[in-house]
């Protein structure tokens, strides 16, 4: 364990190295998609003043959900994307995967250390000083336990993002084909926990409940913490679900993993 | 001795899905899902013996790479039984592949993105090599396979010859018992070619390392290899010298002639005339049937020759004749079946 930790943090600490080789394009990367992850909301919030309100939410209200969800998706993208359905597909295709298998380390420590993006640095940035913004605008609402429960939901959406990323990932061993639907999931679960989710037809609902339950995620949480009414009229302890929900979801998606590792090594690429 | 490889009635079938198209084929595709069976490696045997360089040969799609795969644990086989080393290689992948290294041609273990020295160092972390030990493997190699020129470059602008040293390198520091080499020499100039061929020799010459080879030009089978295996449609149809292959499916040799006149026709028993220019006329004949000697002397009783030149078949066009005659696939046939 000890090892794979020290081997990991090498394997980080070369491509971190190898990417600020540029020191210049590096910041202004991290810049220019601070800014432009950043316009989307500064457009959303202009747009909401002129109506004040969305779903019975405020700026600083929206600002929350999204916030937090931009934070933890960088981060889940800057540590998981190695697992990015992305990448990791034309990786096995070309046979990239076979030689992680060629290697005495544990696979997924491997496909975890295979790509580092320290780019996402910018949008981690984007959410944390749109997060911050929020919680000036709101924390007369703040209790010390609410604040407690923060640093839970990210850590929770994290696990959430990258079960996602995994299970994307996992797929390509049995289809080369892109399957558009999974970024459906994935993305689109970061878009729409980014806004009261109370405000989106009952379909969308329904699948982000019981597909992807992202809606433990984000808005069942963020109504407990900025104490707004739930028109969805469900139980309180709703709001408390999310790291439990989140921890199983990662915990299956490493045993589907796990599976499809065995699989591909029966059936080849 | 013992062997150090061990395959027993191995057998890789893959299947081949025909999908049905479209979001109503995925869903029939769940009920009925229609294949067909590739028998890639079709009950193969072989032992290898610590020390060996063996050539492993045949046509495209033989199965020559799904072999390789199963021996280094890649793939799980379909049925039979593999001992490497004393391992079974899928089941106990993590402390199996310390013991063996592998270069297959087509792809690289090196970091696309770093330079060749960071992907150096990562691998001596991730084999847990000891620092003299790497130390002193690393100047070795530098030396012998000339890296000094491109250890600071990254891998993806690397010419095809460089990343194949680098990966041959990257493939040896870890001192492995065991080697395999998947086309180590594909699309490599003569000169590459040659480099690779000394380093692989040296490799199994002074360390004793045990290697098996794949490759498509039998110049590198020739050049290294005492052994050689063929593989035919997943079957081995051939395990011996090379020597003895060549001698007995290679017997064909040309006597090249100009007489000191033209004669219409100067036939030659045992021998055929495969061209004609002239006063210049090439026969062909075999080995075994009937010596060169034997054939000038008897032309020299009826014509006047000037210059004539002996060649044996260029061991390219004997190969190729085996796969396209499948010589021994219907040899190994009938030796199974002596009654059909
Ligand atoms: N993952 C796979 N799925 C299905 N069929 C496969 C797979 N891998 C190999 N095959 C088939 O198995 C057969 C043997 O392939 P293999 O790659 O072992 O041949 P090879 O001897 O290495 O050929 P080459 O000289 O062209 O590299 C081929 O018919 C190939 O199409
Ligand atoms: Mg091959």
């Amino acid at each position: 364990m000890k090892r794979s930790l020290s081997l990991l943090a090498k394997l980080l600490k070369i491509q971190v190295r190898s990417q600020l080789q540029y020191p210049t394009s590096f910041i202004l990367e991290v810049l220019s998609s601070l800014l432009i992850q950043g316009f989307f909301f500064v457009a959303f919030g202009l747009t909401l003043i002129r109506f004040d309100q969305i779903g019975g939410w405020n700026l600083g209200e929206v600002a929350f959900v999204w916030g937090i969800t931009e934070f933890s998706f960088g981060i889940m993208d800057m540590f998981f994307s190695g697992f990015d359905y992305d990448s990791f597909g034309p990786m096995v295709r070309r046979g990239g995967f076979d030689q992680l298998l060629l290697r005495p380390v544990n696979i997924t420590l491997q496909v975890l250390g295979s790509r580092f993006v320290l780019r996402r640095l910018g949008r981690i940035a984007e959410g944390l000083v749109i997060l911050i913004f929020s919680i000036i605008q709101i924390h007369a609402s703040l209790s010390i336990v609410k604040v407690l429960y923060i640093p839970v939901l990210v850590i929770s959406q994290v696990l959430f993002f990258s079960s996602l990323f995994i299970i994307g990932a996992t797929t390509t061993f049995w289809t080369m084909d892109r399957l558009e639907i999974l970024n459906v999931f994935t993305y689109g679960g970061g878009e729409v926990m980014s806004y009261p989710m109370h405000i989106f037809p009952r379909s969308i609902r329904l699948i982000f409940t019981f597909i992807v339950p992202a809606i433990f995620l984000s808005y069942y949480p963020a109504v407990y913490i900025l104490n707004k009414p739930n028109p969805l009229g469900s139980p309180a302890f709703f709001a408390f679900l999310a790291p439990f929900i989140s921890a199983f979801m990662f915990l299956l998606a490493l045993r589907f993993w796990r599976f499809g590792v065995k699989n591909y090594q029966s059936t080849g690429s | 001795m013992s062997s150090i490889i061990h395959v027993q009635d191995l057998v890789k079938t893959f299947k081949i899905y025909h999908d049905h198209k479209g979001y109503l084929g995925a869903i029939r595709n769940l009920f009925d899902r229609k294949y067909d069976l590739v028998h890639a490696v079709d009950q193969i045997n072989f032992d290898i013996h610590p020390g060996e360089l063996v050539g492993y040969i045949g046509p495209n799609g033989a199965g020559k790479s799904t072999t390789i795969k199963m021996l280094t644990g890649l793939l799980v086989p379909t049925s039979g039984e593999v001992r490497v080393n004393g391992y079974i290689p899928w089941k106990e992948r993590k402390t199996y592949v310390k013991h063996i290294g592998a270069v297959f041609g087509q792809r690289t273990t090196l970091w696309w993105d770093l330079p060749l020295s960071d992907s150096l160092t990562l691998l001596q972390h991730i084999y847990e090599i000891p620092d003299p030990l790497y130390k002193k493997n690393l100047a070795m190699f530098r030396e012998i396979l000339e890296l000094d020129a491109f250890m600071n470059t990254p891998v993806r602008s690397l010419s095809l010859g460089q990343r194949m040293r680098a990966d041959l390198c990257a493939a040896m520091l870890h001192d492995p018992k065991l080697v395999f080499l998947d086309e180590p020499t594909i699309g490599l100039d003569v000169v590459a070619k040659e480099r690779i061929r000394e380093f692989i020799q040296f490799i199994n010459r002074e360390r004793g390392t045990t290697i098996l080879l794949t490759t498509h030009d039998i110049a590198d089978v020739a050049k290294l290899c005492e052994r050689v295996m063929i593989i035919d449609h997943g079957k081995i149809v051939f395990d011996g010298k090379l020597d003895h292959l060549l001698r007995t499916y290679g017997g064909r040799r040309f006597l090249s002639v100009q007489f000191a006149e033209i004669y219409p026709e100067p036939v030659l028993e045992n021998a055929d005339i495969i061209k004609m220019e002239g006063n210049n006329v090439v026969y062909s004949f075999m080995r075994d049937t009937v010596s060169a000697s034997h054939l000038i002397h008897k032309l020299s009783e009826s014509y006047r020759i000037a210059d004539l030149e002996v060649n044996d078949q260029p061991i390219e066009d004997t190969i190729r004749e085996i796969y396209e005659k499948q010589l021994l696939y219907n040899h190994n046939h009938d030796k199974k079946n002596p009654a059909s």
